[in-house]
């Protein structure tokens, strides 16, 4: 056991767990952070989609030991106070969630495209969820979710 | 009922999203009880096998370990997996054919041994010091020689070698007839490859026993009733003591877990009873590939009898389906396969057989379409076929022989709905259907086609299962409303949807109703979430519920008026006397007024559905880059005859998935198995699901042709989205280079093998 210290949705956490535990191991089991899911384990599916330091990441390939310092955002992290962020509110009201699974997920991957970018092409859109399988929707709506949200975004200049 | 719809058919924000969209909905995967243990199993490592001794010893005596779960110490109860086991209908017998664990193996990934530890690792660490000694058995892995006389039988089997359960049979009108009057038969026989439903959260159950021997399990079910009376009957439980309920959510269904979800819940069940402790067990994704209902492969061959003009005479189909090595939906599967295969087209003479097979691979059991997708793959390919033959259009040979409402069919209840025609013309104009073989210069290497298939779907799962819902509805004491309904919402947006038709018929707004779901504590029987059924049927019974709620209401407002109850009207809450305006009062006050006198008002909905026919037609638009084989839909466009759409946008999300789905099944998702029996597409990495880079185009269009059964006029629609979408793919590729598939998925290897074949 060791403790590894980090920025998690704002917020400076220390947390104290094997040094063979992923992040996503982390999240779950140590911190009671449920909201990001697992799909494989193997970082096949994105279902455990979380930011670390502005990037999209699987966190069931990360340990936990290798982020000391890291700025680490998850889906908990994405609204405030209960109120829906732009990207969380676009996926509500397009018909985007479906089961839910793999939501907290490609939720972290739209964010972390319309972090580094505020106009993406479909194109760019599509290939920022290439790695988050979806098996309910098609990906049809959520394509168009994201899109809302960044014209959304541009609209209020923000 | 009145057509002015202030809830129906509107897109109301869906009751689950927000909670799912923030990441606080709960799945069983995320469940965590105090003293919890976790659970893992031990899988055969061979197709076939006798365990001739196992040694659980050193495994109980690793620190951590609190049970070991073999066939000597569990239940030794036949049971099938499947919801079908609580509901064949009589003389029809259900096949049970599989225990917790047995003494044979039957498959790679049958379950050996199941640990409950204190972590996960240390039951991983402790599946590794279980001793099993098998015996190898002979082995088989294809359907056709599984039937033959020197193959190894599986189980004991009354209809045939290795048959489960009975031999489908349908016939109406004289098909040999049929045939003598055809100026061209046909016959084909087309393959069918392994889908896995692949949906993301993978088979998990939690199971926790009290003090006095209730049970409580939380789990991935789609039919939480049904599983409750699986594992009573398997543990030797009054239904009354077991609880099995959804922790609300789902990730995802499609059919994999009608029933119980694989084999989690005995096994989570078994392990608790044995440790004294609460057991999650999740399978992880290898698990769930290999060890976990596919969708049925096999076998499917279409004899049509055919006029010169085009007019079908005689239908024939035939159905070997591959069972894997446990019954689990494999006696009804091919019944739908057969059924539905011929009630798409009016044919005066039809003729099916079919039946499934035992072999030593993953069980088959319900997928999305169940059936239906294998069958109109043949059906569909071929009526493109004949087109070609006779020199006609694929859409005027489909008009020519739609089936039509009033018309006979081989299905026990009418035909009364139909928009398939308008299906077609709308489906037609926005792929271009023009365009069609005029899209490619001669020197074009990436070549374009488009095609089409048309299908039809079941609302609900009679008459190949029973099938009813009940439902509550209770009037609170300030007017709002309490739905109870057993059925879960693994996605498909049933929550919002029968709470839609609850406020609809109770005149309240869509705030003020509430919704019970998923327990089978808290909720009457209800079969659960399959067979295209929640709206429908589930909805059927939420209507009727709301109806008696209502008409309970308003014989109390009626006194409390002073007017007759059939006068009386509600709107916003409000209840009117449609003849004397001042004379109204709120559903609330009514409500509270009772209330002060002792009365509540319950709705009781308690229905057995009829059963509708949703429509389809599938256009796919496709380039086929001739030096690679690589196939790319560039458009598909779907319009389905939906009945009525409660809520559009949850019906296009059903549409959409299923062609992402469909389009998968038609290019590139398989499983296949080494000499061994070994699968080898076992995790996302080597079986391809379409991701978001690989789906064109989706335009679904909405056809409403109210049914007169349905609730609101409302067809099933969760299944129809992939009926026939590999059909209109595999369409689309013979319109662009001119070969025909027999076999799917069309993968760049087999569709490139074929080009330099005919090179």
């Amino acid at each position: 056991m060791a403790v590894y210290t980090f920025t998690l949705n704002g917020k400076q956490t220390s947390v104290e767990v094997p040094s063979d535990t992923t992040l996503l191991e982390t999240l779950r089991e140590a911190l009671g952070l449920t909201g990001t899911k697992e799909g494989c384990g193997k970082g096949e599916c994105g279902a455990c989609t979380v930011i670390v330091n502005g990037k999209a990441a699987n966190a069931c390939l990360i340990m936990t030991s290798q982020l000391a310092g890291a700025d680490i955002r998850t889906i908990e992290g994405l609204g405030s106070d209960g109120v829906l962020d732009s990207l969380q509110t676009a996926f509500v009201e397009t018909g985007a969630v479906q089961c839910g699974y793999c939501t907290p997920g490609m939720l972290m991957s739209a964010r972390a495209l319309l972090l580094k970018k505020s106009s993406p092409s479909t194109e760019e859109i599509r290939e920022s969820i290439a790695g988050n399988l979806c098996r309910c929707t098609g990906y049809a709506k959520i394509v168009e979710a994201i899109r809302k949200a960044a014209v959304s975004a541009r609209e209020r200049g923000v | 009922m009145k057509k002015d719809y202030t809830v129906v058919g509107k897109n109301i924000r869906k009751l689950d999203a927000i909670e799912k969209a923030m990441g606080a909905a709960t799945f069983t995967t995320d469940i965590k009880l105090p003293g919890m243990l976790y659970g893992k199993v031990l899988r055969s490592p061979y197709p076939h096998a006798r365990i001739v001794k196992i040694d659980t010893s050193k495994a109980e005596a690793l620190p951590g370990v609190k049970a070991v779960a073999t066939y000597l110490n569990t239940p030794r109860v036949k049971f099938n997996t499947s919801a079908t086991s609580t509901f064949t209908i009589p003389p029809l017998q259900p096949v049970e054919d599989q225990y917790v664990f047995d003494s044979v193996v039957r498959y790679v990934g049958d379950e050996v041994a199941a640990v409950a530890a204190t972590s996960k690792k240390v039951a991983e660490e402790a599946l590794e010091l279980i001793e099993v000694e098998y015996e190898l058995l002979p082995t088989v892995f294809d359907p056709l020689a599984a039937m033959k006389e020197e193959a190894p039988s599986l189980h004991h089997c009354e209809a045939g070698k290795n048959v489960p359960g009975e031999k489908i049979h349908i016939e109406m009108g004289d098909i040999e007839l049929g045939f003598a009057e055809a100026d061209y038969v046909f016959e084909h026989t087309f393959k069918l490859p392994v889908q896995k439903q692949a949906q993301m959260e993978t088979q998990a159950a939690v199971a926790q026993v009290s003090v006095d021997g209730k049970v409580t399990v939380w789990s991935t079910t789609q039919t939480p009733h049904p599983s409750r009376r699986i594992l009573a009957t398997i543990f030797g439980l009054p239904y009354s003591k077991v609880r099995v309920l959804n922790p609300p959510y789902i990730g995802g269904g499609f059919g994999v877990r009608i029933g119980l979800s694989a084999k989690a819940e005995p096994i989570a069940l078994a392990l608790a009873m044995l440790a004294k402790q609460p057991v999650k067990v999740v399978y992880d994704r290898k698990e769930d590939f290999i060890a976990s209902d596919t969708r049925h492969s096999g076998y499917v061959t279409v004899k049509t009898g055919v006029k010169k003009d085009g007019t079908f005479t005689a239908r024939k189909i035939m159905g070997i389906l591959n069972s894997g090595a446990y019954c689990s939906w494999s006696a009804e599967t091919p019944g739908v396969l057969g059924a539905m295969g011929l009630s798409i087209y009016y044919c005066p003479n039809q003729m099916y057989d079919g039946h499934s097979v035992y072999t030593n691979t993953t069980p088959a059991g319900a997928m999305r379409g169940f059936g239906n997708p294998q069958g109109m793959f043949a059906v569909d390919s071929q009526v493109d076929i004949i087109a070609e033959e006779l020199g006609m259009d694929p859409m005027e040979i489909r008009r020519k022989n739609i089936m039509r409402p009033g018309l006979p069919w081989v299905l026990p209840y009418p035909c009364q709905s139909s928009g398939l025609e308008e299906c077609m013309d709308l489906g037609a104009k926005a792929i271009v259907w023009d365009q069609r073989g005029k899209q490619n210069q001669d020197s074009d290497t990436i070549r374009r086609g488009i095609g089409m298939a048309i299908g039809t779907h079941v609302s609900n799962a009679w008459p190949f299962c029973g099938d009813y819902s009940n439902a509550y509805v209770t009037v609170q004491q300030d007017g709002s409303i309490q739905v109870a309904s057993g059925v879960p919402d693994m996605g498909t947006g049933t929550i919002t949807t029968l709470s839609q038709m609850a406020a609809e018929v109770m005149g309240i707004a869509f705030g003020q109703v509430g919704i019970t779901f998923a327990d089978t504590e808290s909720t009457p029987f209800e079969i659960g979430s399959h067979a295209s059924r929640t709206c429908y049927a589930s909805g059927t019974a939420v209507v009727a519920a709301a109806q008696d709620a209502r008409k309970q209401v308003f014989e109390y407002a009626a006194n409390m008026l002073e007017v007759t109850p059939g006068e009386l009207d509600i709107e916003n809450g409000i209840i009117y006397s449609t003849l004397t305006q001042e004379k109204n009062i709120s559903l609330g006050q009514v409500a509270m007024e009772a209330h002060l006198r002792g009365q509540q008002f319950i709705g009781v909905g308690r229905i057995i559905p009829q059963n509708a026919p949703p429509y389809l037609a599938h256009f796919a638009e496709v380039e086929v880059d001739t030096e690679t084989g690589k196939v790319r839909v560039t458009k598909m466009v779907a319009a389905h005859d939906v009945g009525k759409a409660i809520h559009p946008l949850i019906v296009e999300g059903q549409l959409e998935g299923g062609l992402a789905m469909g389009i998968g099944y038609a290019l590139s998702e398989e499983i296949k198995y080494d000499d061994r029996g070994r699968q080898l597409n076992n995790g996302f990495h080597k079986y391809m699901l379409p991701t978001a880079m690989d789906i064109p185009e989706l335009e679904a269009i909405i056809v409403e042709a109210e049914d007169p059964t349905g609730p609101f006029g409302a067809k099933g629609v969760g299944e129809t989205g992939l009926v026939a979408t590999a059909a209109a793919i595999a369409n689309a590729v013979y319109d662009a280079i001119g070969i025909r598939f027999f076999e799917i998925p069309l993968t760049e290897e087999r569709v490139y093998r074929a080009l330099k074949e005919r090179k």
